[in-house]
């Protein structure tokens, strides 16, 4: 992408703008760059509380047996986090690095609506504060799995209340954040910023925030069917009142396999630009990926039932969601060849943020194939809710959307910072990360294969090898995210000054339109894209 | 007709330079989003007759 005037955003400070310092500065801030920067912060946050979760779990696992922690605690702890790292960390990072890039990249002043934004932000805390507190009240945190299936869920006690309090508030602000995100991309991108030209984070991001408005509110409902099933003597999920709990399965899954593409979009959208980056090479197929994107889009929307082969539908219906879960594999295929192609006799350098991104195709391609062959329906009846699921998912989330998270951190801490993050420290991180990764969970292929349940505390002998192996790679892998954290303050505090493009092969307007780090306000003037 | 090509293409993820290049000219978004909507339900309605065919 080329783009002409002018060669530097000509605001390098802001000492015009008087705004607020030190905590009213973040409290009420509408800067896009502080948002984001909130966002960033806050998910970093919750990763570590739902990896310290994760530990626990793993520490139980180590040994069949019950070791520390009871099974109604453990219950809790594979609940809270999956919805804490659903909800708490892997979405708010992404919208982070949204309000980051989005108005950079299409050179845009800031978001289209900035107090929207502030807001969208702050009602994350507390509905993060209602999941983690849940923990402390009587009878313990919601114990039920992510999915929140009743009968369990109608059950237990005040806790189930504050989860689905936690959902709202947070569906709330996602549903907010994709209105700004949208209107932001349609309507305030720069002169001669055409869509077809939108860097692909931004496309992919589009398309997410489409994906976030039109499944949200579907969780809203379910989890409001829930709360009167609960206390207001409805029965839509109760056998005994003529209700179904099959019904709250359908409604969560049609929501739930979408936002695994909310998840995932926009790590497709962050390889994208670090991948020519180091390849040197400008993206192969970019009108192909728009494309592949868009139709991941509308196909996730009729998958759903691929969650549910177990639960007892018509044989008609598992064939459909078989068929039309093994399709949408061509197109996310057709992405992953796209990248290997820029990848093609390019000058490729291996810098940390490059190194996450090849894992993350490597990786997530593993996590690809073993969804397929979950996908067949037979095969699903078998190791249906076994570990094979379990590794299934990590694969996806962890090594596919985390791992392009921290490929996008490494990439823009310096336009963030203005410094350089130390790269021997971030290699280090990335080989620790991978092999603790699949030390983690690959054996739990095995496992699964064998036959062990997932969401149980204590397992049969034949078990105890693997999930040796798991335990030891996942504090592995937990502990070398401290260096991530330690990494991010050293680069943040270091001398070490970023050039306003140190990555040769980057080419959107963020690299090179505005120094490092990028100004408070950045393209009051728009640039004037060609 | 053009906007249907389009999107039978992107079902794949794949789009030929020259093609894309005459679709960036000559759709519109709007053209393109109702092909696309169409295109998915008659994409559900395959795979329903096909399992329909094998279920008989």
């Amino acid at each position: 992408m080329s783009a002409a005037s002018p060669a530097h955003d000509t605001h390098h400070d802001d000492h015009a703008h008087a705004h607020p310092t030190g905590l009213k500065r973040w409290l009420f801030t509408t800067n896009h760059k502080d948002i984001g920067t909130l966002y960033l912060w806050f998910a970093l946050a919750m990763f570590f509380t739902g990896g310290v979760m994760a530990l626990l779990i793993r520490a139980e696992l180590f040994q069949p047996g019950l070791q520390f922690v009871n099974p109604e605690f453990f219950n809790s702890l594979t609940t809270v986090h999956g919805l804490v790292m659903v909800f708490g960390a892997i979405m708010p990072a992404w919208v982070g690095f949204a309000n980051w890039l989005i108005p950079m990249q299409i050179g845009a002043a800031d978001m289209a609506f900035p107090r929207m934004n502030n807001w969208s932000f702050w009602l994350v805390v507390p509905a993060a504060i209602l999941l983690v507190a849940s923990f402390f009240v009587p009878g313990g945190a919601a114990a039920s799995g992510w999915t929140l299936y009743p009968p369990l869920i109608i059950q237990q006690g005040i806790s189930i209340d504050m989860t689905i309090l936690a959902v709202h508030i947070l569906g709330a602000s996602s549903i907010m954040g994709s209105i700004n995100i949208i209107t932001t991309i349609l309507n305030l991108r720069a002169p001669g910023m055409t869509l077809m030209k939108m860097p692909l984070f931004v496309w992919t991001w589009l398309i997410t925030a489409y994906l976030l408005i039109a499944v949200m509110p579907v969780l809203a409902g379910a989890v409001t069917m829930l709360l009167t099933d609960r206390h207001f003597g409805t029965s839509f999920f109760n056998a005994a009142g003529g209700g179904d709990p099959t019904m709250f399965m359908h409604i969560f899954w049609f929501f739930g396999h979408p936002e695994v593409y909310i998840m995932i979009l926009p790590a497709f959208g962050v390889v994208s630009a670090i991948i020519p980056a180091f390849a040197r090479k400008p993206l192969f197929g970019y009108a192909s990926m728009v494309y592949a994107t868009a139709s991941i889009a509308i196909l996730s929307f009729i998958v759903w039932g691929h969650h549910m082969f177990t639960v007892g539908m018509p044989a008609a219906g598992n064939l459909f969601f078989m068929y039309a879960t093994m399709l949408i594999a061509v197109p996310t295929g057709v992405k992953v060849f796209n990248w290997i192609a820029t990848m093609w006799q390019g000058s490729m350098t291996f810098e940390t943020p490059m190194l996450f991104s090849i894992g993350f195709i490597c990786l997530f391609t593993i996590g690809g194939f073993s969804g397929l062959v979950l996908a067949v329906t037979p095969v699903d009846i078998t190791i249906h809710n076994t570990y094979y699921v379990v590794a299934h998912f990590h694969y996806v989330l962890v090594s596919g959307a985390l791992f392009s998270l921290f490929a996008g951190a490494y990439f823009w801490l310096p336009k963030f910072t203005g410094k350089m993050y130390n790269e021997s420290l971030g290699k280090l991180h990335f080989w620790l990360s991978v092999i603790g990764f699949n030390i983690a969970f690959f054996p739990q292929h095995f496992l699964g294969l064998a036959g062990m349940p997932r969401r149980i505390p204590d397992y049969a002998l034949q078990f105890a090898e693997w999930n040796m192996w798991s335990s030891i790679g996942a504090f592995i892998f937990g502990f070398s995210q401290l260096l991530f954290l330690y990494n991010v303050i050293e680069c943040i505090r270091s001398s070490r000054k970023a050039a306003d493009n140190p990555w040769e092969g980057a080419d959107t307007l963020e690299w090179t339109h505005l120094p490092s780090p990028a100004p408070y306000h950045s393209f009051e003037t728009a640039p004037v894209v060609k | 007709m053009e906007a249907f090509k389009a999107v039978f293409w992107s079902f794949f993820g794949v789009r030929k330079k020259s093609e894309y290049d005459k679709d960036a000219k000559s759709l519109t978004p709007q053209a393109v989003i109702a092909a696309g909507l169409v295109s998915a339900l008659v994409f559900v309605l395959a795979i329903f007759g096909i399992v329909k065919l094998v279920t008989r």
